[in-house]
């Protein structure tokens, strides 16, 4: 037989046993679908917060955190050990270096009115917006003036903006931190949701001298990052920064550091891990899933066979060979697997738009994972019918008609 | 066409005990006949018919086919050589369910090398009367007009032998008659035919009777009136 009317008769043979053919396709449709589904998610995923952490952290940039070794957990408002002073001093000894902004961070109760909300304050530098690469969306920053006047004057995002001033206009407006009267002056350029899960619109910011002198009352700051001036010597830097920053704090050889301090490739690397990982198990449960799916339609595909003698017997009376008849249900078989593989990336690829559409991570396409997913469904589809195919092609006709 | 020489048949059951089928059986058959092959059943009429459609080969002797000896070709061969120059129906019709009548009959086509198959499917439905109804599917026609569909299958890569196991086997006598009526059409215009039968009244319609008992031909010659009962259908279908 001609590979087109093969292909052809396996179509039909699809159409004349469905519900047979719908229980073959379930294993390579859901092992294709998970594998894309998965895969695809994960890369969304992780392109998401390569895009965050990027957009946080920045390439060849340094981050200077109070208190030792918990970087990920991000930096940690009440470290106690790192000063303005330290970081200034620091900054001073090391070469290469374009800008820095010192970060304290704290939750406050808002209020305007008769709206109270809690979100996170931040205090920053007047070099807050170009360190961080976040400026205002309507209304003005604040500069110098403020930071050495500890102005009460604070940048808000956009969710709280619309929590405390609702459809009014805030520019101008005034806000309570705690108990302290603020003038709103900005609002912020809109981020989303970075890679902690945590809406960067839900937060204030202010002028560090302000937060720390009439907010707070404390002289540590959270965190600071410095921007180097050739992201290619990031780790020279953070490795200067890194001996300034303990002489500072007369650290001796054998005590460790008590603060943390990592490269914004570090950062980058640790996500990348995540990726790793989802690439050796992933594929793994989709491939079990698959075999166990090419076990059940040679399964039934054999019950097929049986069911079939009749047909096989006529086909093979008016001329069928063999191999005709072999073709015929490799065909069959690896035609069902492979088009449920091909559902499934289908629906794989669909449940992956639906899910970026309410979890903040990109709509990535994994076309390594569609890739995979169809090339195990062929292998599984031809592998699966082999058995059945053998065994047809063996009747003999004079029983099989009988 | 025909030439069986001393063809022997011997089955070994699965219980190791072996059966003669067929017992030094020779048998000519020329284009152009109607044999009709009775016997009771365990006569070995069925193992000679798969021998002479090349289903089954036979242990002993020699089949030739216009000349060409067929008694050991390769599997393959065989399908190939069954293909060309021999139509079969059978009792069971074995037509394909929730499969229309055209594409029944024109399976045998998948199978073929001719390269000049466009219309064939077409014009053995309309030669055995079918025309109108080749959309239908097995289950939306009757007893014989399945019948019908089988025989237009066996006929559509024009064959040179149409091989007929108890096609009326299922069939009411009034719808046997009829398809006992387009096998004598057939017949009349040229097509050679060997029915198998235990039906004494169906073997009426051929030409020439072929008798088998435990393996052997136990007698063979034209059919003369009052060699078998006809039933009344069939005499009204002749």
């Amino acid at each position: 037989m001609k590979t087109p009317a093969l292909i052809r008769q396996a179509i039909r043979s699809m159409d004349r046993y469905r519900l047979r053919s719908a229980f073959m396709m379930l294993g390579s449709l859901v092992g294709a679908a998970a594998l894309t589904f998965v895969v695809s998610l994960a890369q969304g995923a992780e392109a998401k917060m390569l895009r965050t952490v990027k957009q946080v952290v920045g390439d060849g940039s340094v981050i200077v955190a109070g208190g030792g070794s918990r970087m990920m957990g991000g930096p940690h408002a009440a470290a106690g050990r790192l000063t303005i002073d330290d970081v200034a001093a620091a900054v001073q000894q090391v070469p290469g270096i374009e800008a820095w902004d010192p970060q304290a961070v704290v939750r406050e109760t808002v209020r305007h009115a008769d709206s109270t909300t809690e979100v996170r304050v931040i205090g920053g530098s007047e070099h807050w917006s170009r360190v961080w690469g976040r400026g205002v969306a309507r209304g003005e920053s604040f500069d110098r003036s403020a930071i050495e006047g500890s102005s009460r004057v604070a940048l808000i995002g956009e969710t709280v903006a619309h929590r405390i001033f609702g459809a009014e206009n805030p520019i101008g407006g005034d806000i309570r931190i705690g108990a302290v009267p603020f003038r709103v002056i900005g609002v912020l350029e809109p981020f989303g949701v970075d890679m902690h899960g945590m809406d960067r619109d839900d937060e204030i910011v202010v002028p560090l001298s302000t937060l720390m002198r009439r907010v707070t009352n404390i002289d540590a700051i959270g965190a600071a990052k410095i921007v180097v001036a050739d992201p290619r010597r990031e780790d020279t830097v953070a490795a200067s920064l890194r001996q300034a920053l303990r002489a500072r704090h007369r650290l001796d050889r054998d005590r460790p550091d008590d603060f943390s301090i990592m490269t914004s490739s570090q950062v980058q690397g640790m996500v990348s891990t995540i990726e790793r990982v989802l690439w050796l198990y992933v594929p793994l449960v989709g491939g079990i899933v698959l075999i166990i799916g090419g076990g059940v339609a040679a399964t039934l595909m054999l019950a097929s066979v049986n069911e079939r003698t009749a047909e096989i017997g006529l086909r093979t009376a008016i001329g069928a060979r063999p191999a005709d008849i072999r073709w015929q249900f490799i065909a069959e078989t690896a035609a069902t697997v492979v088009l449920g593989g091909l559902g499934g990336v289908v629906l794989g690829l669909a449940g992956v738009q639906l899910v970026a559409l309410h979890l903040p991570l990109d709509s990535t396409v994994s076309w390594a994972a569609v890739a995979i997913s169809v090339l195990a469904s062929i292998v599984v589809g031809f592998a699966a019918g082999v058995a059945p195919a053998q065994r047809a092609a063996r009747l003999n006709p004079v029983d099989a008609l009988r | 066409m025909i030439d069986l020489e001393s063809i022997g048949k011997t089955y070994t059951r699965q219980t190791g005990e072996s059966v003669r089928a067929l017992d030094d059986v020779s048998l000519r058959i020329e284009r152009g006949e109607f044999v009709a092959i009775v016997g009771a059943s365990g006569s070995g009429k069925s193992t000679l018919m798969n021998v002479l459609g090349l289903l089954d080969e036979p242990t002993e002797g020699r089949y030739r086919f216009d000349a060409e000896d067929v008694s050991n070709l390769s599997l393959a061969a065989r399908a190939g050589f069954r293909n060309a120059r021999i139509g079969f129906v059978f009792q069971s019709f074995h037509l394909l369910a929730r499969t229309s009548a055209l594409e029944n009959v024109e399976l045998p086509l998948l199978y073929s090398d001719r390269a000049d198959i466009a219309g064939l499917g077409e014009r053995a439905l309309a030669a055995v009367g079918l025309a109108d109804r080749m959309q239908h599917t097995p289950a939306e026609l009757s007893g014989g007009q399945q019948q019908r569909v089988a025989i237009a299958r066996a006929l559509v890569n024009e064959p040179d032998l149409l091989l007929a196991d108890e096609p009326t086997g299922n069939l009411d006598a009034a719808v046997a008659a009829e398809i006992m009526s387009i096998l004598q059409s057939l017949n009349r215009a040229g097509r050679t035919i060997v029915l198998v039968t235990h039906d004494p009244a169906m073997a009426s319609a051929a030409r020439r009777l072929v008798r088998l008992a435990h393996g052997r031909v136990v007698s063979d010659g034209p059919i003369a009136s009052g060699d078998i009962t006809l039933a009344p259908t069939v005499l009204e279908a002749r």
